[in-house]
Protein backbone atom coordinates (compact mmCIF):
# COMPACT_ATOMS: atom_id res chain seq x y z
CA UNK A 1 0.00 0.00 0.00
CA UNK A 2 1.03 3.52 -0.64
CA UNK A 3 -0.64 6.43 1.05
CA UNK A 4 -0.43 9.89 -0.43
CA UNK A 5 -1.20 12.71 1.91
CA UNK A 6 -2.53 14.57 -1.06
CA UNK A 7 -4.02 17.42 0.83
CA UNK A 8 -4.58 18.92 4.12
CA UNK A 9 -5.67 22.38 4.90
CA UNK A 10 -6.39 25.09 2.42
CA UNK A 11 -3.16 25.36 0.52
CA UNK A 12 -2.97 21.79 -0.65
CA UNK A 13 -6.29 20.68 -2.09
CA UNK A 14 -7.12 17.27 -3.41
CA UNK A 15 -8.69 17.45 -6.83
CA UNK A 16 -11.97 19.32 -6.64
CA UNK A 17 -12.39 19.10 -2.90
CA UNK A 18 -13.46 22.20 -1.13
CA UNK A 19 -10.94 22.14 1.64
CA UNK A 20 -10.92 24.14 4.74
CA UNK A 21 -8.72 24.24 7.75
CA UNK A 22 -10.77 21.40 9.14
CA UNK A 23 -10.44 19.17 6.07
CA UNK A 24 -7.70 16.64 5.58
CA UNK A 25 -7.45 14.10 2.82
CA UNK A 26 -5.39 11.21 1.60
CA UNK A 27 -5.28 8.87 -1.34
CA UNK A 28 -4.63 5.16 -0.86
CA UNK A 29 -2.99 3.20 -3.64
CA UNK A 30 -2.72 -0.58 -4.14
CA UNK A 31 -3.50 -3.02 -1.34
CA UNK A 32 -5.33 -1.88 1.76
CA UNK A 33 -5.40 -4.77 4.23
CA UNK A 34 -4.69 -5.84 7.81
CA UNK A 35 -0.95 -5.69 7.37
CA UNK A 36 -0.98 -2.22 5.87
CA UNK A 37 -3.68 -0.27 7.66
CA UNK A 38 -1.32 1.00 10.35
CA UNK A 39 -0.02 3.69 8.04
CA UNK A 40 -3.53 4.95 7.39
CA UNK A 41 -4.26 4.99 11.11
CA UNK A 42 -1.15 7.05 11.86
CA UNK A 43 -2.08 9.70 9.32
CA UNK A 44 -5.68 9.77 10.44
CA UNK A 45 -4.67 10.12 14.10
CA UNK A 46 -2.41 12.99 13.16
CA UNK A 47 -5.33 14.69 11.42
CA UNK A 48 -7.60 14.16 14.43
CA UNK A 49 -4.95 15.54 16.76
CA UNK A 50 -4.88 18.67 14.60
CA UNK A 51 -8.63 19.06 15.07
CA UNK A 52 -9.88 17.99 11.67
CA UNK A 53 -13.63 17.63 11.28
CA UNK A 54 -13.73 16.25 7.76
CA UNK A 55 -11.41 13.57 6.48
CA UNK A 56 -11.54 12.53 2.84
CA UNK A 57 -10.17 9.17 1.74
CA UNK A 58 -9.65 8.79 -1.99
CA UNK A 59 -10.02 5.07 -2.75
CA UNK A 60 -10.00 5.24 -6.54
CA UNK A 61 -6.59 3.55 -6.79
CA UNK A 62 -7.17 0.73 -4.32
CA UNK A 63 -6.97 -2.68 -6.02
CA UNK A 64 -7.53 -4.88 -2.93
CA UNK A 65 -9.23 -4.20 0.38
CA UNK A 66 -10.11 -6.65 3.16
CA UNK A 67 -12.58 -6.44 6.00
CA UNK A 68 -9.89 -5.42 8.48
CA UNK A 69 -9.04 -2.35 6.42
CA UNK A 70 -12.73 -1.63 6.07
CA UNK A 71 -12.99 -1.83 9.85
CA UNK A 72 -10.25 0.81 10.00
CA UNK A 73 -12.47 3.12 7.96
CA UNK A 74 -15.51 2.35 10.14
CA UNK A 75 -13.45 3.14 13.22
CA UNK A 76 -12.37 6.46 11.70
CA UNK A 77 -15.95 7.30 10.70
CA UNK A 78 -17.19 6.60 14.21
CA UNK A 79 -14.44 8.66 15.79
CA UNK A 80 -15.15 11.68 13.62
CA UNK A 81 -18.92 11.47 14.01
CA UNK A 82 -18.50 11.47 17.77
CA UNK A 83 -16.84 14.87 17.27
CA UNK A 84 -19.61 16.02 14.91
CA UNK A 85 -17.31 15.49 11.96
CA UNK A 86 -17.41 13.06 9.05
CA UNK A 87 -15.34 10.67 7.00
CA UNK A 88 -15.90 10.81 3.27
CA UNK A 89 -14.99 7.98 0.92
CA UNK A 90 -14.14 9.43 -2.45
CA UNK A 91 -14.46 7.50 -5.72
CA UNK A 92 -14.20 3.97 -4.31
CA UNK A 93 -12.70 1.54 -6.83
CA UNK A 94 -14.59 -1.61 -7.86
CA UNK A 95 -12.68 -3.64 -5.25
CA UNK A 96 -13.80 -1.24 -2.54
CA UNK A 97 -17.36 -1.03 -3.84
CA UNK A 98 -17.66 -4.84 -3.71
CA UNK A 99 -16.78 -5.09 -0.02
CA UNK A 100 -18.86 -2.04 0.85
CA UNK A 101 -21.80 -3.71 -0.83
CA UNK A 102 -21.10 -7.14 0.73
CA UNK A 103 -21.15 -5.58 4.17
CA UNK A 104 -23.90 -3.10 3.29
CA UNK A 105 -21.76 -0.44 4.91
CA UNK A 106 -22.20 1.60 1.74
CA UNK A 107 -25.38 2.70 3.51
CA UNK A 108 -23.42 3.94 6.52
CA UNK A 109 -20.58 5.86 4.89
CA UNK A 110 -20.75 9.15 3.05
CA UNK A 111 -19.54 8.27 -0.42
CA UNK A 112 -18.57 10.68 -3.16
CA UNK A 113 -18.88 9.01 -6.52
CA UNK A 114 -16.90 9.96 -9.61
CA UNK A 115 -17.55 13.46 -10.85
CA UNK B 1 -22.10 7.97 17.07
CA UNK B 2 -25.86 8.12 17.54
CA UNK B 3 -28.42 9.89 19.67
CA UNK B 4 -31.00 7.14 20.07
CA UNK B 5 -30.46 4.13 22.27
CA UNK B 6 -32.26 0.81 22.28
CA UNK B 7 -33.13 -2.12 24.48
CA UNK B 8 -31.53 -4.95 22.57
CA UNK B 9 -32.26 -8.64 23.10
CA UNK B 10 -29.65 -11.26 22.28
CA UNK B 11 -30.80 -14.85 21.82
CA UNK B 12 -27.88 -17.17 22.40
CA UNK B 13 -26.44 -20.20 24.12
CA UNK B 14 -24.65 -18.80 27.13
CA UNK B 15 -22.33 -19.91 29.95
CA UNK B 16 -22.42 -21.70 32.28
CA UNK B 17 -24.41 -23.72 29.74
CA UNK B 18 -22.14 -25.52 27.32
CA UNK B 19 -24.20 -25.58 24.16
CA UNK B 20 -22.54 -24.65 20.89
CA UNK B 21 -21.78 -20.93 20.35
CA UNK B 22 -21.86 -20.19 24.09
CA UNK B 23 -18.37 -18.67 23.94
CA UNK B 24 -19.25 -16.42 21.00
CA UNK B 25 -22.39 -15.46 22.92
CA UNK B 26 -20.38 -14.52 26.01
CA UNK B 27 -17.85 -12.37 24.14
CA UNK B 28 -20.50 -10.70 21.99
CA UNK B 29 -22.49 -9.72 25.08
CA UNK B 30 -19.32 -8.58 26.83
CA UNK B 31 -18.66 -6.03 24.09
CA UNK B 32 -22.23 -5.25 23.01
CA UNK B 33 -23.16 -4.20 26.55
CA UNK B 34 -21.17 -0.97 26.29
CA UNK B 35 -21.69 -0.28 22.58
CA UNK B 36 -22.97 3.10 21.47
CA UNK B 37 -26.70 2.87 20.92
CA UNK B 38 -27.37 0.18 23.52
CA UNK B 39 -29.47 1.37 26.44
CA UNK B 40 -29.84 -2.13 27.87
CA UNK B 41 -28.83 -5.56 26.70
CA UNK B 42 -31.02 -8.51 27.62
CA UNK B 43 -29.53 -11.97 27.16
CA UNK B 44 -32.23 -14.48 26.24
CA UNK B 45 -30.23 -17.56 27.06
CA UNK B 46 -30.67 -21.31 26.99
CA UNK B 47 -32.04 -23.06 30.07
CA UNK B 48 -29.48 -25.73 31.00
CA UNK B 49 -28.64 -27.99 33.91
CA UNK B 50 -25.50 -25.92 34.50
CA UNK B 51 -27.52 -23.12 36.07
CA UNK B 52 -28.92 -19.72 35.11
CA UNK B 53 -27.01 -17.50 32.66
CA UNK B 54 -24.13 -15.86 34.47
CA UNK B 55 -23.47 -12.23 33.50
CA UNK B 56 -21.58 -11.27 36.66
CA UNK B 57 -18.24 -11.01 34.86
CA UNK B 58 -19.82 -8.99 32.06
CA UNK B 59 -21.37 -6.58 34.56
CA UNK B 60 -17.98 -6.21 36.24
CA UNK B 61 -16.37 -5.48 32.86
CA UNK B 62 -19.10 -2.98 31.93
CA UNK B 63 -19.97 -1.14 35.16
CA UNK B 64 -21.97 1.56 33.38
CA UNK B 65 -23.99 -0.81 31.24
CA UNK B 66 -27.35 -2.42 31.91
CA UNK B 67 -27.12 -6.15 31.30
CA UNK B 68 -29.97 -8.49 32.14
CA UNK B 69 -30.18 -12.22 31.53
CA UNK B 70 -32.90 -14.83 31.62
CA UNK B 71 -32.99 -18.47 30.58
CA UNK B 72 -35.94 -18.51 28.17
CA UNK B 73 -35.41 -21.42 25.78
CA UNK B 74 -34.25 -25.02 25.97
CA UNK B 75 -32.39 -27.33 23.63
CA UNK B 76 -34.94 -29.57 21.83
CA UNK B 77 -38.02 -27.70 23.07
CA UNK B 78 -40.52 -27.31 20.23
CA UNK B 79 -42.03 -24.28 22.00
CA UNK B 80 -38.84 -22.20 21.72
CA UNK B 81 -40.15 -19.66 19.16
CA UNK B 82 -43.17 -18.96 21.36
CA UNK B 83 -41.08 -18.79 24.55
CA UNK B 84 -38.64 -16.37 22.95
CA UNK B 85 -41.39 -14.17 21.51
CA UNK B 86 -43.03 -13.94 24.93
CA UNK B 87 -39.70 -13.00 26.52
CA UNK B 88 -39.10 -10.31 23.90
CA UNK B 89 -42.49 -8.78 24.73
CA UNK B 90 -41.99 -9.15 28.49
CA UNK B 91 -38.67 -7.31 28.33
CA UNK B 92 -40.08 -4.65 25.96
CA UNK B 93 -37.20 -5.01 23.54
CA UNK B 94 -36.70 -2.66 20.60
CA UNK B 95 -34.76 -5.17 18.55
CA UNK B 96 -33.30 -8.66 18.76
CA UNK B 97 -30.13 -10.32 17.48
CA UNK B 98 -30.00 -14.11 17.30
CA UNK B 99 -26.74 -16.07 17.53
CA UNK B 100 -27.39 -19.18 15.52
CA UNK B 101 -26.16 -22.28 13.80
CA UNK B 102 -28.44 -24.92 12.38
CA UNK B 103 -28.46 -27.15 15.47
CA UNK B 104 -28.74 -24.33 18.02
CA UNK B 105 -32.30 -25.11 19.07
CA UNK B 106 -32.04 -28.89 19.00
CA UNK B 107 -30.71 -32.02 17.38
CA UNK B 108 -34.23 -33.47 17.15
CA UNK B 109 -35.63 -32.82 13.68
CA UNK B 110 -38.93 -31.26 14.80
CA UNK B 111 -37.75 -29.02 17.67
CA UNK B 112 -34.54 -28.17 15.81
CA UNK B 113 -36.51 -27.08 12.74
CA UNK B 114 -39.20 -25.25 14.70
CA UNK B 115 -36.51 -23.30 16.55
CA UNK B 116 -35.22 -22.02 13.24
CA UNK B 117 -38.60 -20.36 12.70
CA UNK B 118 -37.84 -17.99 15.60
CA UNK B 119 -36.51 -15.14 13.42
CA UNK B 120 -39.59 -15.35 11.18
CA UNK B 121 -41.86 -15.35 14.24
CA UNK B 122 -40.15 -12.28 15.67
CA UNK B 123 -40.26 -10.39 12.42
CA UNK B 124 -43.92 -11.29 11.92
CA UNK B 125 -44.53 -9.81 15.36
CA UNK B 126 -42.90 -6.58 14.20
CA UNK B 127 -39.68 -6.99 16.14
CA UNK B 128 -36.60 -5.78 14.20
CA UNK B 129 -34.49 -8.92 14.01
CA UNK B 130 -30.88 -9.51 13.03
CA UNK B 131 -29.38 -12.95 12.69
CA UNK B 132 -25.76 -14.01 13.07
CA UNK B 133 -25.66 -17.25 11.10
CA UNK B 134 -22.51 -19.29 11.67
CA UNK B 135 -23.06 -22.02 9.10
CA UNK B 136 -25.19 -22.90 6.09
CA UNK B 137 -27.26 -26.05 5.73
CA UNK B 138 -26.16 -26.19 2.09
CA UNK B 139 -22.57 -26.81 3.21
CA UNK B 140 -23.26 -29.52 5.78
CA UNK B 141 -22.74 -33.14 4.78
CA UNK B 142 -25.66 -34.54 6.79
CA UNK B 143 -24.28 -38.09 6.79
CA UNK B 144 -20.76 -37.11 7.75
CA UNK B 145 -22.02 -34.75 10.43
CA UNK B 146 -23.90 -37.62 12.09
CA UNK B 147 -27.44 -36.40 11.47
CA UNK B 148 -28.37 -39.52 9.50
CA UNK B 149 -26.90 -42.77 8.19
CA UNK B 150 -29.04 -42.79 5.04
CA UNK B 151 -28.12 -41.07 1.77
CA UNK B 152 -31.82 -40.67 0.94
CA UNK B 153 -32.53 -39.10 4.30
CA UNK B 154 -29.47 -36.86 3.85
CA UNK B 155 -30.93 -35.60 0.56
CA UNK B 156 -34.30 -35.00 2.24
CA UNK B 157 -32.58 -33.15 5.06
CA UNK B 158 -30.68 -30.99 2.59
CA UNK B 159 -33.99 -30.04 0.94
CA UNK B 160 -35.43 -29.29 4.35
CA UNK B 161 -32.30 -27.27 5.10
CA UNK B 162 -32.98 -25.07 2.11
CA UNK B 163 -36.57 -24.52 3.23
CA UNK B 164 -35.35 -23.59 6.71
CA UNK B 165 -32.69 -21.31 5.27
CA UNK B 166 -35.49 -19.46 3.48
CA UNK B 167 -37.23 -19.15 6.85
CA UNK B 168 -34.08 -17.73 8.41
CA UNK B 169 -33.85 -15.25 5.56
CA UNK B 170 -37.11 -13.72 6.82
CA UNK B 171 -34.97 -11.94 9.41
CA UNK B 172 -34.51 -8.25 8.72
CA UNK B 173 -30.84 -8.92 8.10
CA UNK B 174 -28.73 -12.05 8.09
CA UNK B 175 -25.06 -11.62 8.91
CA UNK B 176 -22.65 -14.24 7.60
CA UNK B 177 -19.01 -14.27 8.56
CA UNK B 178 -17.53 -15.36 5.23
CA UNK B 179 -17.68 -13.38 1.96
CA UNK B 180 -18.25 -16.37 -0.31
CA UNK B 181 -21.24 -17.46 1.82
CA UNK B 182 -22.81 -14.03 1.35
CA UNK B 183 -22.37 -14.34 -2.39
CA UNK B 184 -23.71 -17.91 -2.35
CA UNK B 185 -26.88 -17.03 -0.43
CA UNK B 186 -27.52 -13.99 -2.57
CA UNK B 187 -27.11 -16.04 -5.76
CA UNK B 188 -28.78 -19.26 -4.63
CA UNK B 189 -31.69 -17.79 -2.69
CA UNK B 190 -32.01 -14.37 -4.30
CA UNK B 191 -31.66 -12.86 -0.83
CA UNK B 192 -31.08 -9.13 -0.59
CA UNK B 193 -30.88 -8.89 3.20
CA UNK B 194 -27.69 -10.94 3.60
CA UNK B 195 -24.49 -9.17 4.47
CA UNK B 196 -20.96 -9.77 5.64
CA UNK B 197 -20.02 -9.14 9.25
CA UNK B 198 -16.69 -10.75 10.14
CA UNK B 199 -16.45 -13.11 13.10
CA UNK B 200 -14.39 -10.72 15.20
CA UNK B 201 -11.71 -11.50 17.73
CA UNK B 202 -12.88 -12.36 21.22
CA UNK B 203 -10.32 -10.39 23.17
CA UNK B 204 -8.01 -7.49 22.53
CA UNK B 205 -4.86 -9.20 23.62
CA UNK B 206 -1.27 -8.23 23.78
CA UNK B 207 0.79 -9.78 21.04
CA UNK B 208 1.52 -13.35 22.14
CA UNK B 209 4.83 -15.17 22.00
CA UNK B 210 5.11 -17.08 18.75
CA UNK B 211 6.73 -20.44 18.18
CA UNK B 212 7.17 -23.44 20.44
CA UNK B 213 6.92 -22.69 24.18
CA UNK B 214 9.57 -23.93 26.57
CA UNK B 215 8.73 -26.97 28.60
CA UNK B 216 9.62 -30.52 29.19
CA UNK B 217 6.95 -31.63 26.71
CA UNK B 218 5.89 -30.19 23.36
CA UNK B 219 2.09 -30.22 23.35
CA UNK B 220 -0.14 -30.99 20.38
CA UNK B 221 -3.56 -29.53 21.09
CA UNK B 222 -6.92 -30.47 19.60
CA UNK B 223 -9.92 -28.56 20.94
CA UNK B 224 -13.59 -28.93 20.11
CA UNK B 225 -16.79 -30.92 20.42
CA UNK B 226 -15.87 -34.34 19.17
CA UNK B 227 -17.46 -37.35 17.56
CA UNK B 228 -19.07 -36.52 14.23
CA UNK B 229 -17.06 -34.90 11.43
CA UNK B 230 -14.68 -33.67 14.10
CA UNK B 231 -13.00 -36.86 15.27
CA UNK B 232 -9.70 -37.52 16.96
CA UNK B 233 -9.15 -41.15 15.91
CA UNK B 234 -6.82 -40.10 13.10
CA UNK B 235 -5.02 -37.70 15.42
CA UNK B 236 -4.33 -40.45 17.94
CA UNK B 237 -3.01 -42.63 15.10
CA UNK B 238 -0.83 -39.75 13.91
CA UNK B 239 0.46 -39.32 17.45
CA UNK B 240 1.42 -43.00 17.59
CA UNK B 241 3.15 -42.51 14.26
CA UNK B 242 5.18 -39.60 15.65
CA UNK B 243 6.15 -41.57 18.77
CA UNK B 244 7.29 -44.33 16.42
CA UNK B 245 9.40 -41.81 14.51
CA UNK B 246 11.28 -41.01 17.71
CA UNK B 247 9.45 -37.91 18.95
CA UNK B 248 9.62 -38.77 22.64
CA UNK B 249 8.96 -35.33 24.16
CA UNK B 250 5.39 -34.98 22.92
CA UNK B 251 2.09 -34.74 24.75
CA UNK B 252 -1.27 -34.98 23.01
CA UNK B 253 -3.95 -32.83 24.65
CA UNK B 254 -7.51 -33.58 23.54
CA UNK B 255 -9.64 -30.79 24.97
CA UNK B 256 -13.41 -30.40 24.95
CA UNK B 257 -16.40 -32.69 25.15
CA UNK B 258 -18.46 -35.08 23.07
CA UNK B 259 -20.64 -33.62 20.34
CA UNK B 260 -24.33 -33.83 21.34
CA UNK B 261 -24.72 -36.29 18.42
CA UNK B 262 -21.99 -38.61 19.77
CA UNK B 263 -22.30 -39.24 23.49
CA UNK B 264 -19.55 -41.51 24.82
CA UNK B 265 -17.23 -40.87 21.88
CA UNK B 266 -14.28 -39.54 23.87
CA UNK B 267 -14.57 -42.33 26.44
CA UNK B 268 -14.18 -44.85 23.62
CA UNK B 269 -11.12 -43.00 22.31
CA UNK B 270 -9.60 -42.85 25.80
CA UNK B 271 -10.13 -46.58 26.21
CA UNK B 272 -8.44 -47.19 22.86
CA UNK B 273 -5.29 -45.29 23.77
CA UNK B 274 -4.97 -46.30 27.42
CA UNK B 275 -1.55 -47.73 26.57
CA UNK B 276 -0.27 -44.20 25.86
CA UNK B 277 0.66 -42.33 29.04
CA UNK B 278 1.20 -38.97 27.33
CA UNK B 279 -2.34 -38.39 26.09
CA UNK B 280 -4.48 -36.05 28.16
CA UNK B 281 -8.25 -35.61 27.97
CA UNK B 282 -9.20 -32.33 29.63
CA UNK B 283 -12.98 -32.55 29.32
CA UNK B 284 -14.82 -29.21 29.27
CA UNK B 285 -12.45 -26.26 29.40
CA UNK B 286 -13.66 -23.31 31.44
CA UNK B 287 -13.26 -19.85 29.93
CA UNK B 288 -10.51 -18.89 32.37
CA UNK B 289 -8.43 -21.92 31.40
CA UNK B 290 -8.56 -21.43 27.63
CA UNK B 291 -5.58 -19.07 27.38
CA UNK B 292 -3.20 -21.43 29.18
CA UNK B 293 -4.47 -24.33 27.09
CA UNK B 294 -3.44 -22.60 23.87
CA UNK B 295 -0.32 -20.71 24.95
CA UNK B 296 1.25 -23.87 26.37
CA UNK B 297 0.81 -25.71 23.05
CA UNK B 298 3.47 -26.12 20.38
CA UNK B 299 0.95 -26.74 17.61
CA UNK B 300 -2.80 -27.11 17.20
CA UNK B 301 -4.43 -29.90 15.18
CA UNK B 302 -7.76 -29.86 13.36
CA UNK B 303 -8.46 -33.50 12.44
CA UNK B 304 -11.73 -32.74 10.66
CA UNK B 305 -13.07 -34.81 7.78
CA UNK B 306 -15.54 -32.19 6.61
CA UNK B 307 -16.49 -28.75 7.82
CA UNK B 308 -19.46 -26.46 8.09
CA UNK B 309 -17.61 -23.24 7.39
CA UNK B 310 -14.75 -21.54 9.10
CA UNK B 311 -13.56 -22.60 12.53
CA UNK B 312 -14.11 -20.81 15.80
CA UNK B 313 -11.32 -22.87 17.32
CA UNK B 314 -8.94 -21.74 14.58
CA UNK B 315 -9.85 -18.15 15.47
CA UNK B 316 -9.00 -18.92 19.09
CA UNK B 317 -5.74 -20.62 18.12
CA UNK B 318 -4.88 -17.57 16.02
CA UNK B 319 -5.68 -15.23 18.91
CA UNK B 320 -2.96 -16.98 20.88
CA UNK B 321 -0.48 -17.02 17.98
CA UNK B 322 -0.57 -20.77 17.44
CA UNK B 323 0.33 -22.64 14.26
CA UNK B 324 -2.12 -25.21 12.95
CA UNK B 325 -2.16 -28.54 11.14
CA UNK B 326 -5.27 -28.23 8.96
CA UNK B 327 -7.17 -30.63 6.71
CA UNK B 328 -6.88 -29.87 3.03
CA UNK B 329 -10.63 -29.68 2.40
CA UNK B 330 -11.18 -27.46 -0.61
CA UNK B 331 -13.93 -25.21 0.68
CA UNK B 332 -12.46 -24.99 4.18
CA UNK B 333 -8.98 -24.15 2.88
CA UNK B 334 -10.32 -21.38 0.65
CA UNK B 335 -12.49 -19.96 3.40
CA UNK B 336 -9.79 -19.77 6.06
CA UNK B 337 -7.18 -18.41 3.64
CA UNK B 338 -9.67 -15.72 2.60
CA UNK B 339 -9.75 -14.81 6.28
CA UNK B 340 -5.94 -14.58 6.33
CA UNK B 341 -5.16 -17.81 8.20
CA UNK B 342 -2.49 -20.27 7.18
CA UNK B 343 -2.00 -23.96 7.97
CA UNK B 344 0.31 -26.87 7.38
CA UNK B 345 -2.11 -28.96 5.38
CA UNK B 346 -2.72 -32.71 5.51
CA UNK B 347 -4.95 -35.15 3.65
CA UNK B 348 -8.17 -35.59 5.67
CA UNK B 349 -8.44 -39.01 7.27
CA UNK B 350 -4.76 -39.85 6.60
CA UNK B 351 -2.86 -40.31 9.87
CA UNK B 352 0.53 -40.41 8.19
CA UNK B 353 -0.16 -37.17 6.34
CA UNK B 354 -1.30 -35.52 9.60
CA UNK B 355 1.86 -36.77 11.32
CA UNK B 356 3.94 -35.23 8.51
CA UNK B 357 2.22 -31.85 8.98
CA UNK B 358 2.70 -31.93 12.74
CA UNK B 359 6.35 -32.97 12.36
CA UNK B 360 6.96 -30.08 9.96
CA UNK B 361 5.65 -27.55 12.47
CA UNK B 362 7.47 -29.21 15.37
CA UNK B 363 10.80 -29.43 13.53
CA UNK B 364 10.86 -25.99 11.92
CA UNK B 365 10.59 -23.41 14.70
CA UNK B 366 10.87 -20.52 12.27
CA UNK B 367 7.97 -21.83 10.19
CA UNK B 368 5.97 -22.51 13.37
CA UNK B 369 6.47 -18.91 14.55
CA UNK B 370 5.70 -17.48 11.10
CA UNK B 371 2.42 -19.41 10.89
CA UNK B 372 1.54 -18.40 14.45
CA UNK B 373 2.07 -14.73 13.64
CA UNK B 374 0.03 -14.94 10.43
CA UNK B 375 -2.81 -16.61 12.32
CA UNK B 376 -2.59 -14.00 15.06
CA UNK B 377 -2.94 -11.17 12.54
CA UNK B 378 -5.92 -12.93 10.93
CA UNK B 379 -7.64 -13.59 14.26
CA UNK B 380 -6.98 -10.17 15.72
CA UNK B 381 -8.13 -8.36 12.59
CA UNK B 382 -11.32 -6.83 13.92
CA UNK B 383 -12.05 -6.65 17.65
CA UNK B 384 -15.45 -7.92 18.72
CA UNK B 385 -16.30 -4.44 20.04
CA UNK B 386 -16.17 -3.10 16.48
CA UNK B 387 -18.20 -6.03 15.17
CA UNK B 388 -20.87 -5.01 17.67
CA UNK B 389 -20.79 -1.49 16.22
CA UNK B 390 -21.44 -2.95 12.78
CA UNK B 391 -24.50 -4.77 14.13
CA UNK B 392 -25.79 -1.61 15.79
CA UNK B 393 -25.39 0.20 12.46
CA UNK B 394 -27.50 -2.44 10.72
CA UNK B 395 -30.11 -2.57 13.49
CA UNK B 396 -30.45 1.21 13.36
CA UNK B 397 -31.13 1.02 9.65
CA UNK B 398 -33.79 -1.65 10.21
CA UNK B 399 -35.44 0.19 13.11
CA UNK B 400 -35.54 3.44 11.14
CA UNK B 401 -37.17 1.66 8.20
CA UNK B 402 -39.92 0.11 10.39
Amino acid sequence: MQIETVSHRQDDAVDDATPSEETWACRILGRFDAHESEQFRSYFEEAVSQGTKTFIVDLSEVDFVDSTALAELVRAMKQLRQEAGNLILRRPSNAVRIILELTKLDQAFTIEAAA
Amino acid sequence: MQDTTWRIGFVTAFPPGRNSLNEFGFHFVNHMASADGVDALVVLADDTDAGPPDVSEIRANNPNATVEAEAVWSFNDAANPLRILRAVRRHKLDAVIINLQFATFGDGKVPGALGLLTPAALRAAGVPTGLILHNLADNVDMQDAGFTDSAVMAAVMNKAGRVLTRALLLSDYVALTIPRYVEFVRDSYGAKNVLLVPHGSFEEMEEPTFGIPDGPKRKILAFGKWGTYKTVDVLVDAFRDLIGRGYEDLELVIAGTDSPNSPGYLDSIAAGCSDLDNVTFTGYVAEEDVAELFTSSAVTAFPYTSTTGSSGVLHQAGSYGRSAALPDIGDFTEVIEEEGFIGQYFTPGDASSLADSLAKLLDDEELNAEHGERNYLAASGIPMAEICDWHITHLNRVIEQK
